[in-house]
């Protein structure tokens, strides 16, 4: 029990409580110690399971420490830190707390060794995270964490049952590597991958993360959807089916992006492209690939907590959030912009930047594999990341035509946080040898040949010439897309509204006992429990007692018949 | 209002002369290098050239056709009074 | 010695200090009594369940009278978990009702009150504990009318007919228990439960045994309000006392289940009718219609009482299920869910006490309307037996579903599964309401103006709440017992 103080999710907790009470100074130094401390935990900590006990009914490990688990909580206390950093000036008293709890959660996944253990700490994330986006305080927010709460909660239902499922099936709850051939694993498959972002409920991740506020988007960018990917690297390496998840994230993600005004829609869609990387690799399976995976979530962090941190920057001094609203303001933010050049110069895999490093052990491994088709797509994608990331979000936020703005930089906190990203996403592209030493698995990969920085050259940027090229095409306009969350934002109460208007266009006609049946059909769900309905009205004594003798008569005859 | 050097058409002309410069260096180094392709494809000459500009036009042609089924005012959501 | 006695003990204590406090009349004294009672009751019931624990099942003849002639008083790991429960919660309720019932009581009939409780904690006890099918309908009838005094000296108009109502469906319920318990004795001459299992195993003619069968899962089902005959149960709840509606909240209907159980795992166990009979599937389609319905309900009520009222009609439905899939897990589920649930809605229902004190006895949710700034402590606990009601992990309420999950999917059941979860949606609707009106609604002119509840009250709110939270991390007691139980249960069913 006493090496539950050891647990950097502890630091992270108690974190969360003082910043929620302090104020002033006190309350930046609590934001910025917790996470530090919570990382050297991390490093702390003996590999091996630190803490075993039983909760109902079968064994758990809360606490045990492998390479793979160190690795994510070590990025997830870095972009805790990062996050901190950047959002100290918020002024919301909820949402850095709620930020703690939420990566607090994050970490608390990646140390976990049992099912039960992860299904709880997945639930408070989808609450921490709920309340991050519900703490910008707008009614569009409110809205939208309100749909993400139901997304999320459908999918903790999900996990759910294919836990109890597996313990059902097995006798255990050992969280190792499985395959999908069982009711329970299927459901847990199928629960981290709508965390995941994954179709069909993708939608919920660019619906949600921009009504955030603009540090908000910052911390959920880093830990649902990258817990999920380190949920399905233990869960389920080389499960075949997740290729093809992976590719069909990758590019949905960038034809929607591409289609796509608001800014940090475009960094949210460009999630579930990054994502798809990731998990494609899971799917190929072999060693190479899941260090690819792993290596790409660590970058992937940083790099998209910078193109996010830029963005929220933009639209912390301008209030805009539209590409057709913005443009033309490097000119007074230059800082920001150089950050978010580096960022998508990254999220592009531009050698010399971290991206580079991580992506191409993925493709790397597609190609050991002779995966052909695999790798031509993801040779695909990447230029169309850059496209859509790379280019995309610098020109038509800073560059393109002049808006007119001439907004300030944002205040340092903000800046230094950026700075510091910038700095890591480079560094890691430069030295990544201490990134390579801490992946699941030893490997000698050399990103840097000759022959890979060149064809990497020549893919991206002639990708960038096929933007300039076709930039009529990509004209911003003032839409947005139809996405799966159509089905429940608009298909669902359309539909309770047609049934309505279909019931009382029966009414209006002559009440025939036909149309009086269909209203009452209609009606059904609603009408039975509101306070004067049947069900919840008060009944009369002697209704009341009818029935339990209708219900009496109904047994007896029951049972005689049957 | 002075113009931003970055913005003179004079700097666009320059920039894309560099460009150009660079992509075609980009090509022609890869006579210069030893190269290992994974597949029998990717071994013709400037096939990440061609593969990325293709690629990419493609993606935006085809997001292009999507948008027409599927872009809506941004307006949409709003009657339901989520803005 | 006195220790061997403790089994009448238990249930004497109570019954006599009933005409005591009628006899002297006093509202403070009455109030002492009532707390002391409920407190030594509450110790027995201890005892007894570590002694069950230690030595196995209680046997206790009353006045020295042999089972089956005499009466036989039985404690198993099932009545003396009830026990604990039971004893528990009045050991509870009993010190801070006084803040509540000198608030809502006319000063003349508090000591009625607080005689009526030890009547019908006495009564509850007694049911548990008695082995004796007829000694249990006497108890059940002691509960019951002390019962629909305790509603009826509730302030509203409504009160007296809520109690009247209660009073006509709990005499209907008495009247099917006692026929059906008639033609069980009419078919084996005895009354002992014990007895009648043996006995029940070699009658032929199975006619009149299904017909008491009936009957009494009729009764008792009228009892417990499992859904559809729970329509007394909302209107009593929202129109009694406070500290009564915590009382009963947390126990009355919870005995009632734990009847039925031994009906039908002890009593007719040997018989094998409960899986001869569809009677399995029955209970199984009534307990998730009740548990989707009578949520479904909650979300659209008005008033806060009322709302969480429905709310208990659902999760009686929950217990009925585990009690419906008879295995391992879902029995456990099924078990300790009447625990779980008990802390909760206890704990609830002292904290909404607590608000129509401060409210002069309103409690719509229009009168809460940002609440959450005003009594801070009374609306967060109120959150968190929220959260247990939903089902959130890390709570109480967590535990059970996981039982009874596990249990459905044990069972192959796999839309029971999907639908016990997607009623925790439902319930996460209704808790969210409160939610919103406490903490996101602007107070007006018509809301609660005055500060926190008075501290015993809240202290010991407080200390369900944390049980609450406690029996959702450490399972070691509550699902130890349950599972006890339930291991029990089963085996009269082989």
């Amino acid at each position: 029990m006493t090496s539950l103080l050891a647990h950097p999710t502890t630091a992270l907790f108690l974190g969360a409580v003082l910043v929620a009470i302090l104020k002033g100074q006190a309350r930046s130094v609590a934001a910025l110690v917790a996470p530090l401390l919570a990382l050297w935990l991390v490093w702390q900590v003996p590999e091996g399971i630190v803490w075993q006990t039983h909760f109902l009914g079968v064994e758990i490990t809360p606490f045990a420490v492998d390479r793979l688990s160190r690795l994510f909580a070590t990025i997830f206390s870095i972009m805790v830190f990062s996050g901190a950093l950047f959002s100290l000036n918020q002024t919301s008293r909820l949402e850095l707390p709620a930020a703690f709890v939420y990566a607090g959660s994050a970490i608390g996944v990646t140390f976990a060794r049992d099912l039960v253990t992860v299904f709880l700490f997945w639930e408070l994330m989808a609450i921490g995270s709920t309340l991050v986006i519900w703490s910008a305080g707008t009614r569009r927010s409110y809205a939208a964490s309100m749909r993400y709460l139901m997304v999320h909660l459908t999918g903790g239902v999900l996990l759910l049952i294919g836990v109890t499922a597996f313990i059902a099936e097995t006798g255990q709850a050992t969280f190792g590597a499985m395959t999908p051939h069982s009711v329970g694993t299927w459901f847990i498959l199928a629960a981290f991958l709508v965390n995941a972002g994954a179709p069909p409920l993708s939608a919920w991740l660019p619906d949600a993360y921009p009504e955030a506020s603009w540090s908000g988007t910052v911390f959920l960018s880093a830990f649902t959807t990258k817990t999920a990917v380190y949920a399905l690297l233990r869960g389920f390496p080389g499960a075949e089916i997740l290729v093809f998840v992976g590719l069909f994230m990758v590019f949905y993600g960038i034809l929607y992006a591409l289609l796509e005004n608001d800014m940090r829609r475009i960094l949210s869609y460009s999630i579930v492209n990054q994502v798809g990387f990731m998990v494609t690799g899971i799917g190929i399976g072999t060693e190479m690939a899941l260090n690819g995976a792993a290596a790409h979530a660590f970058a992937h962090i940083m790099y998209k907590a910078l193109l996010l941190m830029s963005a929220g920057s933009v639209f912390y001094v301008t209030g805009k959030r539209k590409c057709t609203d913005l443009g033309g303001i490097f000119r007074t933010m230059p800082l920001t912009a150089i950050c978010g050049i580096v960022g998508a110069l990254a999220i592009s895999a531009f050698p010399l930047t971290s991206g580079f490093i991580s992506k191409s052990m993925i493709a790397q491994a597609a190609a050991d594999r002779h995966m052909t088709v695999a790798w031509l797509l993801l040779a695909a994608a990447s230029a169309g990341v850059f496209l859509h990331a790379g280019i995309k979000f610098p020109w038509f936020v800073f560059f393109q035509k002049d808006s007119g703005l001439r907004p300030p930089e944002p205040p340092l906190n903000m800046r230094i946080a950026m700075i510091l990203l910038s700095v890591v996403c480079v560094g890691l592209g430069v030295f990544y040898e201490p990134l390579y030493h801490i992946l699941p698995y030893a490997t000698d990969y050399r990103p840097y040949t000759a022959d890979h920085v060149v064809t990497q050259l020549q893919l991206l940027l002639f990708a960038g010439l096929a933007f300039f090229v076709m930039l009529g095409w990509l004209r911003r306009t003032l839409t947005i897309s139809l996405d799966f969350d159509w089905f429940y934002r608009r298909l669902g109460p359309a539909l309770v509204r047609i049934a309505e208007a279909v019931i009382e266009a029966g009414r209006a006609a002559v009440r025939t006992a036909v149309f009086d049946t269909m209203r009452a059909v209609g009606a059904w769900l609603v009408a039975r429990h509101r306070p004067d309905a049947l069900l919840a009205r008060t009944w009369s004594t002697s209704g009341m007692a009818l029935g339990v003798m209708l219900i009496l008569l109904a047994y007896l005859v029951g049972f005689y018949v049957l | 209002m002075d113009r931003h050097w970055l913005t003179r058409p004079g700097t666009i002309a320059l920039l894309w002369v560099v460009f150009v410069l660079v992509l075609a260096g980009t090509v022609v180094a890869e006579a210069f290098i030893h190269r290992h392709a994974h597949f029998e494809v990717t071994s013709w000459f400037g096939f990440n050239a061609v593969f990325g500009f293709a690629s990419c036009a493609v993606m935006i042609v085809g997001a292009k056709v999507i948008g027409f089924v599927l872009k809506r005012p941004d307006t949409y959501y709003s009657e339901d009074g989520d803005d | 010695m006195i220790l061997d006695h403790l089994p009448a003990l238990q249930v004497v204590l109570p019954l006599i200090s009933a005409p005591v406090i009628v006899l002297v009349r006093r509202s403070r004294f009455a109030w002492l009594m009532a707390v002391a009672v409920s407190w030594v009751a509450a110790a027995i019931a201890v005892m007894l369940a570590i002694r069950v624990a230690d030595a196995g099942v209680i046997s206790y003849a009353l006045g020295n009278w042999q089972p089956p002639w005499g009466i036989e008083y039985r404690v198993d790991p099932l009545s003396a978990f009830v026990l604990v429960l039971v004893a528990g919660t009045a050991a509870i309720v009993a010190p801070f009702s006084r803040i509540s019932v000198v608030a809502e009581l006319p000063r003349e009939q508090e000591y009625l009150l607080y005689a009526m409780f030890c009547l019908c904690l006495a009564g509850l006890l007694g049911i548990t504990i008695t082995g004796d099918v007829f000694n249990l309908f006497v108890f059940l009838e002691i509960s019951s009318l002390s019962t629909y005094v305790m509603v009826a000296l509730g302030q509203k108009r409504q009160a007296l007919a809520a109690a009247y109502r209660y009073l006509i469906m709990g005499t209907i319920a008495a009247t099917f228990y006692v026929i059906g318990i008639g033609m069980l004795y009419l078919m084996t001459g005895t009354l002992n439960m014990a007895d009648l299992s043996v006995r029940l195993a070699d009658v032929t003619d199975v006619r009149p045994i299904l017909a008491a069968f009936a009957f009494i899962t009729v009764g008792i089902g009228l009892k417990l309000a499992l859904f559809p005959l729970h329509q007394w149960l909302p209107n009593a709840y929202t129109f009694a006392p406070s500290a009564v509606t915590a009382f009963l909240g947390a126990t009355a209907t919870k005995v009632s289940i734990y009847v039925l159980l031994r009906f039908y795992f002890t009593v007719f166990g040997t018989t094998l009718l409960f899986r001869a009979m569809p009677t399995d599937q029955v209970l199984m389609l009534l307990s998730l219609l009740g548990a989707v319905t009578a949520s479904l309900v909650a979300v659209f009520q008005k008033d806060i009482k009322r709302m969480f009222a429905y709310s208990s009609v659902g999760q009686v439905g929950y217990i009925t299920l585990g009690i419906s899939l008879a295995n391992t897990s879902g029995l456990t589920a099924a078990v300790v869910h009447l625990l779980n649930h008990a802390v909760t809605k206890g704990a609830i229902f002292i904290l909404i006490a607590g608000i129509t004190l401060r409210t002069g006895g309103a409690s719509g949710f229009d009168r809460l309307k940002g609440i959450g700034s005003r009594m801070p402590f009374t609306s967060f606990g109120i959150v968190i037996g929220g959260l247990s009601l939903i089902g959130v992990p890390g709570t109480a309420g967590f535990v059970s579903k996981w039982y009874l999950v596990l249990g459905a999917i044990q069972r192959g059941e796999w839309i029971v599964a999907a639908v016990v979860l997607a009623s925790s949606l439902i319930a996460a609707a209704y808790v969210w309401k409160f939610v919103e009106t406490a903490y996101l609604t602007k107070p007006d002119e018509s809301s609660v103006k005055a500060g926190e509840a008075p501290l015993p009250m809240l202290a010991f709110a407080w200390f369900m709440v944390v049980l609450c939270v406690f029996l959702g991390l450490d399972t070691s007691l509550s699902v130890g017992g349950a599972r006890a139980a339930a291991d029990f249960l089963l085996g009269g069913l082989r």
